[in-house]
């Protein structure tokens, strides 16, 4: 009971920790785009690479939404299972983004982060909202 | 007998749930303060006073929001319009405080801006609920 009840918060505060790592990310993402062109690179790939990263930085934060809505709802609140893996995955994201960040990774490599980290937990807390309404 | 029985549920869930995430999200956020303002003070060159009357004003921060939560959480779960009121009324300091350092602070980091507009979207819900339970309970006939 102690641990379920531990779960509840270190659930939020890694949520909201990916959730503000992504936002600064929105900021500061130019040396990222750099570090995944060539030295001489010309405007158009540069806006190219910069829509996608965009677009991809958009769609985690659509994700956060609906893990937002499950969690405050208190669809998956109480549900350990959910918790445990967005502990995991939101912590694994807070850490290898903050990599991303400070070692300036080329944009490539959050299409990585973003499969693993935000649409996996994403996905099953879609399928708990589903499954109650079926209910 | 059975209408004494029948006391009204007023307290409101939702507003609980904020109480305790802000609760946690502050120890976070105060963590994460002290430890800018260290990275602050070794990198930049932060004039000695500022910094202490920004750590100072941190302080009083934490003291502040101790309190709110504290007549919030109390207000709330013993359904005391007065100790509810008293939380909505430290929220307008510590909202000033937030806002202090979003913008006015010597040095604003962008995690701090970040952190910063969270805690604001918390202080936001948490005086619309705040204000709608203070209603609730004051509208209440209980006996």
């Amino acid at each position: 009971m102690s641990a379920l009840k531990s779960l509840v918060p270190a659930r939020f505060l890694t949520l909201v920790a990916h959730l503000v790592i992504v936002i600064t990310i929105f900021w500061s993402r130019d040396n990222n785009i750099k570090s995944c062109l060539p030295l001489e690179f010309t405007e158009e790939q540069f806006k190219t690479e910069d829509t996608r990263l965009l677009v991809a930085l958009s769609v985690t934060l659509g994700l956060f939404v609906i893990e937002l809505a499950g969690f405050l709802s208190g669809v998956s609140m109480f549900n350990s299972n959910q918790a445990v893996l967005s502990l995991l995955s939101h912590s694994g994201a807070c850490v290898s983004l903050s990599c991303f960040v400070f070692q300036q990774w080329p944009c490539w490599t959050y299409w990585i982060m973003f499969s693993l980290c935000s649409v996996i937990p994403a996905l099953f807390e879609f399928i708990l909202l589903i499954s109650l309404k079926s209910v | 007998m059975l209408l004494l029985n029948k006391v009204s549920q007023l307290s409101s869930t939702p507003l609980q749930i904020l109480f305790h995430l802000n609760g946690w999200y502050f120890a976070a956020f105060f963590i994460a303060e002290i430890l800018m303002f260290i990275y602050k003070g070794v990198i930049l060159p932060y004039p000695q006073a500022n910094l202490i009357l920004d750590v100072v004003l941190l302080l009083l921060f934490l003291g502040l929001e101790t309190l709110r939560l504290f007549y919030g959480w109390k207000g709330n779960l013993c359904q005391r319009s007065l100790a509810l009121f008293v939380s909505v009324a430290v929220l307008v300091p510590c909202a000033v405080l937030s806002v202090y350092y979003l913008l006015l602070q010597t040095f604003v980091l962008r995690l701090e801006f970040v952190l910063n507009a969270v805690l604001l979207c918390f202080y936001s819900f948490e005086l619309l609920l705040g204000l709608m339970t203070i209603s609730v309970f004051s509208r209440a006939n209980v006996y």
